[in-house]
């Protein structure tokens, strides 16, 4: 039973080794598939054994590290943190398995993959801050070698603006981390950092402005995570130039990050900033206008895959949104929003990965009827899109149904200009999809075959789960609400102006 | 018996889905049995369901679903009644497909398509809360969006598609903005223990909505059905959300019979009436700002019936005249409630259903007909038709009927005075009642204007379809195709569409007396206009009837008899035809001004521009990036390839770190 988080990390890290060592690419993906889907499992046995009447942390685990600067290897999840190692290891078997044909430096690329996994796992489920933040960057150096290495044209560039921006941004964060350490330690004479000893010393900070420092720094480094309108151009770059499975791990699992930040430690800190209700409304403004702007902007791309990156910023914006309207249900809905955007977009990007790689192109203008060759490709794809634009009955839709309406209890004004975007939404995801693939083929593009097997068999297993968690929400949603209840009874006394 | 089992009526049609969807290929038709078996089975249940709560009986079941929410089936008279239209109906579609879509390859993806909407239409109306409805409501929308781009091959279907699903969505995304309201609304007055839900009841089922709207601020009550409404609107084509019907005609014909003119597009109706008590329950005077939610359906309806019918009357393309009439009879099922229900209190959903269902006959007779012609002929062009009628007898006949209930043909003996009863098709008796209506209406509230369009578009309404009905079947051939009648599997079931299209007018007292009670078993009181006993005049009782043998006779005249020659009257280029033709442009201003220029070339361009060159370009390369460069340039003359170097700065950058932090924060 115990040490089940670190043994799931191991076996990552020890699978992320061995993947490297191999000789074949054949034997490269089944390391990677065995251990990725070895982790799975653990994570599933976890899931199931998730005690989701309980707000605190479970399956804790903790062994000194470097005791003098009070850093210890503290592992354990609650209801924030489940659902997204869930979801980290539904994703990266399944992007393994939608990457079965790499052919290019396959034990790197695989291993590269699974490095990912001990990254996302290791952020989602450290206590100990320090060991966050090593995890927190871990995660940026397979992608950043993912992009350079297996990327498009302009690869350098966007692997470099990847990996600038989002370091910067990390670096900001660490001194926010810092300074939270020090404080505590200044306080109490004891080095230490445990995530919720430093979080709950937090509140003593006498300067107004320090406090404000340290908040608006560690928003910021989860913001450009998410990432949030104005700190996103690096987005659309690198999921351009990115590898399908790249691409995929950076949407689907690298955002979660900056809303696990969010949820873990921004909302915590909340009541003891210096004004929160003044932050709340700048949360609710930064996430408002990265609903309308990554929609529109959306609507301005010809490059199909720009436009799903575009779309991750706009549904990303509600994640931001509900979190800042401090309401339970609005908070279950971000963190809904995260697991189950998690999913939509795997299937969205990966669609991008088959077109491309069957008609060397993605740019609307010159596709055209491929559904006539493509047709089950097409079938996942509109199911995909139409999660994805917040069709009832498919995980997208709780979540933005959660969201806007508990945010109307505290932002209505807000509320009605999300709810503006979605028929926009709805505008862009359906006029590529009648460009794209349907009407009369586009004979251009000379003969093309429809996805491969395994391409299909994972886009399939992702809609399924997208359908299951749209009429049954409540597993992860259960636990969910668990914790933001716990985190609503320090958040009601805001006041939001 | 039947009652327990109501949730089959939908999982039925569901697993129809699934089998047809992954077996299909294999079977006879393209899987075409599995659905209509499945949906025969849901008639079946909704029946018995019907014969056992008769007459005032309700099945209700709830089970919790997710933050409150729950997911249930409430069969109510007005529930029941929708149940066996839409599962009969559906039932003769689907048989009638079997020869319609004989020769299409993807048999399976229609059959599977059909039967997702039938369930999802089903589910709509046995909901028994707002959110289940809203999420059928969707899925009907997005399976009347995968027919309407049934052939996704042709440029056209697949536009229409996309714009069907876009303008209705504009009304859903108001629907859903009315659910916000309303759930934060009900949560307030929870939250003043105003009011309170009991154990094993929901915040959004029907049964609390009526109970808080008495509670609920006026205003907000207003706002709420009237986003309500703005739901109906995109769903059930009225103006100005009804450009998106015409062109759904894109789709297979039954993909229209069923979908676009009997069941899907009076889900919009059906919310009006199923949320009737919140309507009722408004202000019903215009006061400090606040509109009569009633008098704005009363008059979006009526509009709407009268300028559909308008452009009904030019149209060539056979399905689009009875894409327009669809809109138009939505319009008076609006009409009704929203004016019959200002002074007849719950009558007028008995009245607005009665037309609801009535129009469901014969319209998806008229579509049948239609794809019966367009099966024979090839084409749907009735410039390209003509004598028809003794080629096809069965169809011209059964469409004759169906035309004859559309303009409402029959005849007012008891409406007179006289001792037998009214004779007429079932639109003689469906319409007349909504006329009447607005008529009692126009002389309580002293506003004759509803009364008014609802009798000119009456007029309109026999012209359009005569001059159908003439130019298709009479006169004659106009091209060389040859026609051929269809065979027995379609024919049939226009012949049980026609019985019902003459017939069902006879049950309107039983339905009235049944479908009024609906809310008064939820114990919902729906206050009435009390007044003296409403007689009109023999010739007012007389005018729907006259005007619809005139527009007959009009029809006659130019169409058949060739007595004007419309083409000498009337140029090409007057402009009320261009207009007309053009449908007032409002395909240009949708989907060209709002959809392309406004949406696309201004604001997403512009934020594209912003995105690149002001946020990317200068903040970011620009002033950051040239910043950092030109240190870099600074550092790099620090460079010296040596590792020992950085090591050691490494560890001095460390220490000065610590060692700023040990000064600021004092002793460590």
């Amino acid at each position: 039973m115990a040490a089940l988080i670190s043994l799931m990390i191991l076996i990552s890290l020890i699978g992320a080794i061995i993947t490297f060592l191999t000789r074949t690419r054949e034997q490269a993906r089944v390391v990677a598939l065995l251990a990725s889907g070895i982790s799975f499992v653990i994570s599933l046995f976890m899931f199931l054994r998730f005690d989701s009447s309980i707000p605190t942390i479970q399956f804790a685990e903790s062994y000194p590290w470097i005791g003098s600067l009070g850093i210890s290897l503290k592992f354990g999840v609650d209801g924030i943190g489940m659902p997204l190692v869930l979801l980290s290891n539904i994703v990266i078997p399944l992007t393994v398995i939608f990457a079965w044909g790499e052919t290019k430096q396959a034990n790197q690329f695989y291993g590269l993959i699974l490095l990912e996994l001990v990254g996302v796992v290791g952020v989602f489920t450290s206590l100990d801050f320090f060991v966050f933040y090593i995890f927190w960057e871990i995660v940026l150096i397979p992608m950043y070698f993912l992009i350079s290495i297996w990327g498009g044209p302009r690869k350098d560039y966007s692997a470099i603006k990847f990996f600038i921006y989002t370091h910067v941004a990390s670096l900001v964060m660490l001194l926010a981390i810092f300074s939270l350490y020090f404080n505590a330690w200044q306080i109490s004479g004891t080095p230490n950092f445990d995530m919720f000893y430093l979080l709950k010393n937090y509140s003593v900070i006498e300067s107004t402005m320090l406090k404000d420092a340290i908040f608006l720094a560690l928003l910021f480094g989860f913001l450009v995570k998410m990432p949030a309108v104005p700190f996103h151009t690096w987005l659309p770059d690198a999921h351009v130039e990115a590898p399908t499975a790249g691409s995929v791990i950076l949407a689907a699992l690298l955002l979660k990050m900056g809303g696990y930040g969010l949820f873990r430690v921004i909302l915590p800190l909340l009541p003891f900033s210096g004004s929160p209700g003044k932050l709340v409304i700048v949360m609710a403004i930064i996430g408002v206008l990265s609903i309308l702007y990554g929609t529109f902007l959306a609507l301005a791309q010809r490059d199909l895959k720009k436009m799903v990156a575009y779309s991750s910023i706009s549904h990303m914006g509600y994640v931001t949104l509900g979190a800042a309207a401090i309401v339970p249900l609005s908070i279950s809905g971000a963190m809904y929003q995260q697991f189950s955007h998690g999913l939509i977009t795997c299937v969205l990007f990966m669609s991008c990965g088959v077109i491309q790689h069957s008609t060397g192109t993605r740019v609307i203008g010159n596709l055209g009827g491929i559904a006539k060759y493509m047709p089950k490709l097409t079938f996942l794809m509109l199911a995909g899109f139409l999660a994805s634009l917040g069709l009832p009955g498919m995980s997208g839709f709780i979540a933005e149904f959660l969201v806007l309406v508990n945010s109307y209890f505290t932002l209505p004004n807000f509320v009605i200009l999300a709810l503006f975007g979605i028929v926009f939404t709805a505008g862009y995801h359906l006029w590529a999809m009648q460009r794209a693939m349907f009407g009369t083929y586009n004979e251009k593009l000379g003969h093309i075959h429809d996805g491969a097997n395994y391409e299909m068999f994972s886009m399939a297993v992702i809609i399924l789960l997208v359908i299951y968690f749209g009429l049954n929400p409540n597993p992860v949603l259960t636990m969910m609400t668990t914790n933001s209840e716990q985190l609503y009874t320090v958040l009601k006394g805001v006041v939001i102006p | 018996m039947f009652g327990e089992i109501s949730a089959l009526i939908v999982l039925l049609p569901v697993l129809a889905f699934v089998l047809t969807l992954f077996l299909g290929k294999k079977l006879y038709s393209g899987g075409a049995l599995l659905p209509i078996a499945a949906i025969a089975g849901s008639f079946i249940i909704s029946l018995g369901t019907f014969l056992e709560i008769y007459p005032d009986g309700m099945v209700q079941q709830s089970w919790p679903w997710f933050a409150g929410m729950n997911i249930g089936i409430l069969i109510d008279p007005l529930a029941v009644v929708m149940l066996m239209m839409v599962s009969f109906v559906s039932l003769l579609i689907h048989i009638y497909a079997v020869g319609y879509m004989a020769h299409d390859p993807a048999k399976p993806r229609y059959f599977a398509e059909t039967s997702l909407f039938t369930a999802a239409m089903l589910s709509v109306i046995l909901s028994d809360n707002i959110l289940q409805f809203f999420i059928s409501w969707e899925l009907v929308g997005l399976c009347s969006f995968l027919l309407i781009g049934f052939w996704y091959h042709k440029p056209s279907a697949a536009a229409a598609a996309k714009k069907a699903f876009l303008v209705t969505r504009v009304g859903d995304v108001l629907f859903l903005a009315g659910i916000v309201l309303l759930y934060v609304n009900i949560s307030e007055i929870i939250a003043t223990r105003a009011f309170s839900i009991e154990p094993g009841n929901f915040i959004l089922q029907f049964k609390t909505m009526f109970e808080a709207a008495k509670l609920i601020d006026p205003t907000q009550l207003t706002l709420i059905t009237l986003l309500f409404f703005g739901g109906a609107v995109g769903k059930s084509g009225q103006f100005p959300l009804h450009g998106w019907l015409p062109d759904a005609m894109e789709g297979p014909t039954t993909v229209s019979a069923l979908i676009h003119a009997a069941t899907m597009v009076t889900a919009g109706v059906y919310l009006v009436a199923r949320t009737f008590p919140m309507f009722v329950a408004t202000p019903a005077t215009i006061s400090a700002g606040v509109p009569d939610a009633l008098l704005i359906v009363a008059y979006v309806g009526g509009f709407t019936a009268l300028f559909a019918a308008t452009m009904g009357l030019v149209m060539n393309d056979i399905k689009r005249v009875l894409a327009y009439s669809t809109v138009s009879q939505l319009g008076y099922m609006m009409l009704a409630l929203g004016t019959a229900g200002a002074v007849l209190g719950a009558k007028a959903v008995g009245i607005s259903m009665f037309h609801l269902i009535a129009h469901a006959f014969f319209k998806a007779l008229l579509f049948l007909c239609a794809g019966s012609v367009i099966h024979a002929m090839g084409t749907n062009d009735i410039r390209e038709m003509g004598g028809l009628f003794g080629k096809m007898k069965i169809t011209a006949i059964t469409m004759l009927i169906a035309a004859l209930a559309l303009a409402g043909i029959g005849f007012p003996f008891a409406g007179l005075g006289m001792p037998i009863l009214n004779i007429g098709t079932a639109g003689f008796f469906s319409k007349d009642a909504i006329i009447e209506g607005a008529l009692e209406y126009g002389e309580v509230k002293g506003d004759m204007i509803p009364y008014g369009m609802a009798i000119i578009a009456a007029l309109l309404t026999s012209i359009y379809i005569f001059r159908l009905w003439f130019m298709t079947f009479t006169g004659k051939p106009r091209s060389e195709r040859h026609a051929h009648e269809s065979p027995g599997v379609m024919t049939r079931p226009l012949m049980i569409l026609a019985i019902f299209a003459l017939l069902f007018g006879f049950s309107q007292a039983g339905f009235y007396g049944y479908v009024e009670k609906n809310f008064e078993l939820m114990n919902v009181e729906i206050a009435v206009h009390e007044g003296e006993a409403f007689h009109p005049s023999p010739i007012i009782v007389m005018l729907p009837v006259i005007v619809g043998v005139l527009g007959i006779l009009i029809s006659y005249a130019i169409y058949n008899r060739r007595m004007l020659d419309m083409s000498k009257i009337i140029s090409s280029g007057n402009p009320i035809y261009k207009l007309l033709l053009n449908r007032y442009y409002e395909p240009k201003l949708a989907a060209d001004i709002i959809g392309v220029k406004l949406t696309h070339d201004v604001v997403a361009q512009s934020g594209e521009f912003i995105d690149r060159k002001i946020i990317d370009g200068l903040v970011i390369d620009n002033i950051i990036g040239k910043t950092v460069f030109q240190l870099g340039e600074l550092v790099r003359k620090l460079q010296t390839g040596v590792v020992q170097n950085y090591a050691s700065v490494t560890l001095l950058g460390l220490g000065l770190l610590i060692i700023l932090l040990k000064i600021r924060f004092g002793g460590i």
